[in-house]
């Protein structure tokens, strides 16, 4: 047996009802819920279940009646104490395939031995029936151990059946890491971590605890938690993407952590607090939780299709995140596993059917509440300060550019030229075309089209890089007329006008293959057509890879010439082993006007030159010839200066930052403005709910009205009326779902995995708890305590369970490798949000501010452009803004934040994580630029003290100092990178030069980038990245 | 025992026992020799190659030759017909007047197969081609209808198609994803937004994911390192990340720091590897000729192809471009036939470049996208202005090679390219055919999720298209 086999036999013996065998083994009599009924309906039900559609041979082995009942000719399927002679029994034994159940084709694996084993015996000890365990009310089990804290008491009662021991506490620094960590999603402060070291008395937890509780980014932790299974997105999702403004939602949330709402208050306010009475603009800003599914505003779709869609999402959400259930199924069918009918899942949907909404999206998904956030003036003023530092800076840089022009322009004046021309005509070495039109090149660099005039063509004109230019910053196309046009005109097609679709401009290396696209910034002409959009007239729609538009000059005298200019993005230098090929797409709907004659010019101008088509500055200046620069026309002055300072690339760095904190600054007035806000309100008249046959949007079946589910709770109708009657049936003391599902996710945020590790799922098909007496107690306390959450996690992180070492031996290991006894705290991954505050905590980047809008930490360029093929484009924001918590990262849904490696999508609700471990991962915490700017500051820090440097670092990354064999490899590295950097001052002064900090002085730079290596190393350590 | 008869004996639930993580662990381990996959049967095909065409392409100008419509031209379409087919929204309240396909169209090859003068490359390698003229799908808007396409539903959130491949089939190289995507670059913002969903691993974990290999200086989201961070650093760092990282599992036992430190040897792996793959500078000119000029363009869809053909030499599973912008809802005469030129020659050349490698045998190439067009004209329909409106009741697909039939046609269209006449093959059928020729039996190919034993070809029976295997 391979060592994976060996692996994967220890995991399967591990699986859940491996578990629950074990354990009635030593108690006696087969539990009927935990043991027998998860084999029935993950074999049976699928065939012999709730759903009667999928029904076979009309029998339901999901009722006990039906399952017991003479189904003819003395045939029982059940017959209790009687395997032998019960039908179930016979047909799992059966070798026959027409015989054995599950049959052959129905790919549900055979029972094996041990479930064999266990229905004989339930059947043998009388069938006694029950229901799934999870459908019963939570009763609150008796602690095994009263004086022992309640945790401690079924994890350990549960270890000590195993003949296993707890581990002995976590080392103090790694109790109050993982403390830090799961309760605000920051590490702790090195002076936190030394004084409970110094300290670490239990009264010193209750201390940490507390502290952490009462701390506002408590609050923040926990909405994280709250916006995935939300599906919180500040984008649609579809089509568009258009945003919306609902993250005073997100603000909402927070406060509500932070106040500590009672989870039933917290259920009532978001499921209907709009139809509270005198319902203030808060609790009516609570109901964005049911509108943050994707919206569809795509061209062409039926609304109605759509708002089925949202409604459906509602449901599905809900039976996910309060009550772990699996509705989506019964939109189409009754559930195949749980007793849930199809009419019972449309009674749930009626609570959302008459919303006043019609299914449109982007600025159109009314209901909305205008709603003005007191959390965004602080943003704006954080700004408005930032870019008061800004100013100085452009004005000192400006004055200096200023001072290098006056020297400039002597020197232009002393040495003008008379006739000097802004452009240089560009002679072709090569036109070819793509469809057979002839060109011929003239001496004076003109190009006619001659020969054969085909419908659509593609000009190609090569010749080598204008080496004679110092750059081209921009070209120009002539189109000229001729006399061998059609009416001497611009073109040979019938009316002798021309239509221009596309250009590029693209560079080639001799002996290279493959060519680069020079990008342009714009394009002018000295007439255009009036046109709208996807019409020929416009020459910038050359720019844009459409046949559908170009340019066109028909409308003005198409006997004369006409003129474009194109401005190039960057400004491109020839090179001596460069060609450059011009391509003219004309591929008009129509076609029939191809270019009869044109010529190309370049310039090394920029700015008005490649942005107009009147003389440039300097053609001026040569032709007012001043004898002296002071003589210089003031306007024209001001041109000449203009076209200077665009080449002063210190200066345009600062007023471009200057110009994006502007911006931004805007954008945040205006989200500190009325706001719409996507809620819950009522239609006047409601819509009548329908059964959709087979979940079809329009397939209306049976008529509907609200109510709940039977078989989970049942309702009287006049309890069930509305949206506050739904959320408080959730939350009824007696509904056996909702505070076991709540107690498991606080489980899972607490120890990275619920007690039911199918968190959205405790339905037939979901896992059963691996403690399940724990859950029940959890949630009857949950519920006792007043659906406190802050008591809840209060009791946990004080149990012993909590706080034990998460050091496996090898033996733990191959017993549990899942650690599903918890004889080991577990140790796991940081979710990749976390990665990232802990960078900005750990380094002191991080601005804890609360709420307020959305900030766009750094990704990549280019990301969303390449989604929207340039519709959308991605700015950091700038300042302190660049340093808020990942919570308030904007989230376009098309395009999640590049940062987060294996977060929650949101598209729909998410309640359980999936933690990958792959290479791309690995990419990004080794090069994304927030965490490389955190290794910038950590190495300021570490280089003003260098004796201390390496604790400095291991402090405020890992919470703890190194141990000498570590600290050898780290001083290793870190010599190493200090080698290099004193040989290569200019690497480390680009390495070091990250983000918004200012470079380093060339004398310090290599000490400070030899300290980034170290400090980047520390933080892609597993330790770093892992709650242990 | 090794694993694959391990898991057939079990018939063991893949998702039930996060085996994913396991696999995760085992293929970065590098384990040699263990298939890291679930092989029901013999694999005709090792990898795919899918060129999704996204927006529609329109069947009446490509592939579904209907010269009888001509006596139809400019009459309202018989109800017959339609039998009460939805329309968009863009065009249910017109009237549905025939259009004719535009274009010329033309028999190629020994096979006699019908393609348009628009995609004469295409005609040109007909015969090793299978085309399917009787897709059929339920969704008629672009988003629903592709997610279906390549998720196998409509909604978003379950895993595509290539995220299923790589999940079942793992990745023979150590130093790529085992699913690569990479899109055109195309100046014009898109209508059809390209979802990063549609390669999305759904719920199946996010390894499978398709990585967009970009056309930009970091090919790979934060590939490239730091300006001012030479090679000889990067490798000293990763060095002492893995001793430290060492220290840490001795000391606290946890096997997933091994994974991790296999995962940045991979990244630091991928680091060469990438860039490598994306230089075509070892390429020949006559590649460059083969795929034609705008193959010169790295981004271009052409450029791309040749990608793919690397990728396939370097054992990739799921190779999977898109080029945007089929929806042609008017002036086909320009729009649809610039669309062509973009990735005529291109496909063709790397259904030949594929053949003379000997890699078409075990590579299977689909071309498609997510619904066909309508035989009514939008806007005026006579006139060049006019389009055609999305229809969801036929399209046509082609496929080559991983053992699928060469230089055939399957299924049919009525008389209007509006119903199928014959062998419809919904996009259920496709995916089990894919996954057929994989090697993958669909129906046991589950992952378990939220209580349900989830496969990519959904819940209603799906068949493979048994007609089309060689």
């Amino acid at each position: 047996m391979s060592s994976l086999c060996r692996r994967l036999f220890l995991l399967l013996s591990l699986l859940p009802g491996l578990w629950a065998f074990s354990a009635s083994g030593q108690e006696g009599g087969v539990n009927f819920s935990r043991e027998v009924l998860p084999i029935l309906a993950d074999r049976c039900f699928h065939c012999h279940g709730p759903d009667a559609s999928h029904r076979k041979a009309d029998l339901r082995l999901d009722e006990e009646s039906e399952a017991k009942r003479d189904l003819g000719g003395g045939l029982v399927a059940i017959l209790p104490g009687k395997p032998e002679d019960s039908e179930v029994w016979k047909r799992i034994l059966s070798s026959d395939p027409d015989e054995v159940m599950p049959p052959p084709d129905s790919h549900r694996k055979p029972l094996d031995a041990r479930e064999r084993d266990l229905v004989r015996r339930w059947i043998a000890e009388g069938a006694r029936w029950g229901r799934h365990w999870a459908f019963e009310r939570p009763v609150r089990p008796p602690l095994p151990d009263p004086s022992a804290h309640p945790v401690d008491a079924f994890v350990q009662k549960r270890l000590a059946g195993e003949n296993l021991l707890p581990s002995p506490p976590a080392p103090p620094a790694t109790q109050l890491r993982r403390l830090a960590f799961d309760l605000t999603g920051l590490p702790p402060s090195p002076e936190a971590v030394t004084a409970y070291e110094r300290d670490p008395s239990d009264a010193a937890w209750q201390a940490a605890v507390e502290t952490l509780l009462a701390s506002p980014h408590h609050g923040e932790r926990l909405a994280m938690w709250w916006l995935d299974a939300a599906r919180y997105s500040d984008t649609d999702g579809y089509q568009g993407d258009a945003e919306r403004t609902n993250w005073p939602w997100r603000d909402w949330v927070v406060r509500a952590f932070n106040d500590n709402v009672p989870f039933d208050r917290f259920t009532l306010e978001q499921f209907a607090g709009d139809l509270l009475p005198g319902a203030t603009p808060e609790q009516i800003l609570a109901t964005a939780f049911h509108r943050h599914h994707m919206t569809n505003g795509e061209g062409g779709r039926d609304p109605e299709e759509s708002r089925i869609d949202y409604v459906i999402d509602r449901v599905n959400t809900m039976g996910t995140v309060w009550m772990g259930l699996t509705l989506g199924c019964t939109q189409c069918h009754t559930h195949k596993f749980d007793p849930i009918e199809q009419r019972d899942y449309y009674r749930l949907f009626a609570f959302f059917d008459s919303i006043d909404e019609d299914g449109k999206a982007g600025t159109a998904a009314k209901p909305y509440l205008k709603y003005r956030s007191p959390q965004a003036d602080r943003a704006v003023k954080e700004m408005e300060a930032h870019l008061a530092t800004l100013q100085p800076r452009v004005a000192a840089a400006r004055a200096a550019a200023e001072a290098r022009f006056a020297r400039h322009l002597d020197s232009q004046v002393a040495s003008q030229a008379t006739g000097y021309r802004a452009w240089r005509p560009l002679t072709p070495t090569a036109a070819t075309s793509a469809e057979g039109t002839t060109l011929r090149i003239e001496p004076d660099a003109t190009i006619q089209a001659t020969g054969p005039n085909p419908r659509q063509d593609d000009y190609r004109i090569t010749l080598p890089a204008p080496t004679d230019l110092p750059r081209v910053t921009g070209w120009r196309l002539e189109v000229l007329p001729h006399d061998s046009h059609t009416g001497g005109k611009l073109s040979r097609g019938k009316t002798g006008e021309f239509i221009l679709t596309n250009v590029k401009l693209l560079v080639r290396r001799k002996g290279q293959s493959q060519v680069r696209e020079l990008e342009m910034a714009g394009a002018v002409a000295d007439y255009e057509k009036e046109a709208k959009t996807r019409a020929y007239g416009k020459v910038r729609d050359t720019l844009d890879d459409d046949p559908r538009n170009g340019w066109t000059t028909e409308g003005a005298d198409a006997t004369k010439p006409h003129t474009a200019v194109y401005e190039l993005a960057e400004p491109y230098r020839p090179s001596p082993d460069e060609e450059l090929t011009f391509v003219l797409f004309q591929r008009s709907t129509i076609g029939d006007a191809n270019i009869g004659r044109f010529r190309l010019s370049a310039t090394d101008e920029a700015g008005e030159t490649v942005r107009g088509l009147k003389p440039s500055p300097l053609e001026d200046l040569a032709a007012a010839r001043p004898a002296k620069a002071d003589m210089i026309d003031p306007a024209l002055r001001k041109r000449l200066l203009d076209q200077f300072l665009l080449d002063e690339s210190a200066y345009q760095t600062e007023l471009a930052t200057q110009n994006e904190a502007n911006r931004q600054l805007g954008e945040l007035r205006k989200a500190a403005g009325d706001l719409n806000v996507m809620v819950l309100a009522e239609k006047a008249e409601p819509r009548q709910s329908h059964v959709l046959v087979r979940g079809v949007w329009d397939a209306k079946g049976e008529t509907v009205s609200r109510g709940v589910l039977p078989e989970i709770l049942p309702w009287p109708d006049e309890k069930t009326r509305t949206r506050l009657d739904l959320a408080r049936w959730l939350t009824a003391p007696e509904h056996p779902l909702t505070a076991r599902v709540v107690a498991n996710h606080v489980w899972q945020l607490l120890f990275g995995a619920g007690l039911v590790r199918t968190t959205e799922d405790f339905g037939l098909q979901g896992e059963m708890p691996t403690h399940p007496e724990l859950l029940d107690w959890l949630a009857v306390e949950l519920v006792e305590s007043g659906w406190d959450l802050r008591h809840l996690i209060r009791l946990i992180v004080t149990s012993d369970t909590y706080r034990q070492s998460s050091d496996a031996s090898p033996d733990l290991l191959e017993r549990d490798p899942e650690n599903r006894l918890l004889a080991r705290a577990p140790r796991f991954r940081l979710p990749a949000w976390m990665i990232r505050d802990n960078a900005l905590a750990a380094s002191g980047l991080l601005n804890p501010a609360l709420g307020g809008p959305p900030v766009k930490p750094w990704q990549p360029e280019g990301v969303w452009e390449e989604i929207f093929m340039g519709r959308y484009t991605y700015q950091p924001s700038v300042g302190p803004a660049q340093y808020r918590r990942t919570l308030y990262a904007f989230w376009r849904r098309s395009s999640a934040p590049t940062f987060l490696f294996d977060s929650a999508q949101r598209r729909v609700c998410e309640v359980r994580q999936s933690r990958t471990n792959t290479p791309l991962h690995a990419l990004t915490l080794l090069n994304d630029t927030t965490l490389l700017e955190a290794a910038r500051v950590l190495a300021d820090r570490a280089a003003a003290e260098p004796a201390r440097g390496h604790a400095i670092l291991s402090r405020h990354i890992l919470s703890r100092d190194l141990d000498p064999a570590e600290r050898a490899v780290t001083e290793r590295e870190h010599q190493r990178a200090l080698d290099h950097y004193r040989v290569h001052p200019e690497a480390a002064l680009a390495f070091a030069t990250v983000g918004q900090q200012p470079s380093p002085t060339p004398e310090s730079a290599p000490a400070i980038a030899a300290w980034m290596v170290t400090a980047s190393l520390m933080l892609n350590l597993d330790e770093a990245m892992t709650r242990e | 025992m090794n694993r694959r008869l391990f898991l057939n004996q079990t018939g063991v639930n893949l998702g039930a026992i996060a085996l994913g993580s396991l696999l995760a662990r085992d293929s970065a381990s590098g384990a040699a020799g263990l298939p890291a996959g679930l092989s029901h049967r013999v694999a005709r095909a090792k990898r795919v190659i899918f060129l999704t065409q996204s927006g529609g392409p329109s069947q009446l100008e490509l592939f579904d030759h209907k010269p009888g419509l001509m006596k139809w031209a400019g009459t309202e379409l018989p109800d017959s017909v339609r039998q009460g087919q939805r329309l968009t929204t863009m065009t249910s309240g017109q009237k549905q007047l025939i259009l004719p396909g535009i274009a010329k169209f033309s028999r190629w090859g020994e096979s006699g197969a019908t393609v348009s003068e628009w995609l004469p490359h295409t005609g040109a390698v007909a015969d090793d081609l299978c085309f399917i003229k009787s897709m059929v799908t339920d969704q008629i808007n672009h988003a629903p209808a592709m997610t279906k396409f390549l998720t196998g539903h409509q909604l978003p959130g379950r895993p595509s198609f290539g995220a299923w491949a790589s999940y079942g089939l793992g990745s023979p190289n150590r130093n790529l994803p085992d699913y690569i995507v990479l899109i055109s670059r195309m100046k014009r913002p898109s209508d059809q937004p390209l979802y990063d969903h549609y390669w999305g691993s759904g719920f199946l974990p996010s390894r499978y994911q398709g990585v967009k290999l970009r056309n930009s200086k970091d090919p790979v989201l934060y590939l490239r390192d730091p300006d001012g961070l030479p090679r000889e650093l990067r490798r000293g760092m990763l060095d002492g990340i893995g001793e430290l990282n060492r220290m840490r599992h001795d000391a606290t036992g946890d096997p997933e720091i091994t994974t991790r430190i296999q995962q940045y040897e991979m990244a630091f792996r991928m680091q060469a590897s990438v860039p490598e793959l994306n230089d075509l500078s070892d390429e020949p000119e006559s590649v460059f000729e083969l795929y034609g000029p705008d193959s010169r363009r790295p981004g271009s869809y052409a450029a791309n192809c040749i990608l793919a053909r690397r990728l396939a030499e370097r054992g990739v599973r799921f190779i999977q471009l898109f080029h945007p912008d089929w929806d042609h809802h008017s002036r086909l005469p320009s729009w649809c036939t610039a669309r062509c030129r973009d990735t005529d020659q291109p496909s063709a050349a790397l259904i030949t470049d594929l053949k003379n490698r000997g890699l078409l045998d075990d590579t299977l190439v689909i071309w498609g996208g997510e619904f066909g067009r309508g035989v009514a004209g939008q806007g005026q329909w006579d006139s060049p202005e006019a389009g055609r409106d999305h229809h969801p009741r036929c399209f046509t697909i082609w496929m080559a090679g991983g053992g699928v039939k060469a230089g055939i046609t399957h299924g049919a269209t009525d008389d209007f390219s509006y119903n199928v006449a014959e062998n419809p093959v919904p996009v259920y059928d496709l995916h089990a055919t894919a996954l057929h020729l994989l090697g993958i039996d669909h129906e046991r190919f589950t992952h378990r999720f939220q209580g349900l034993d989830y496969r990519l070809t959904g819940v209603e029976p799906a068949q493979v298209v048994r007609e089309i295997l060689a």
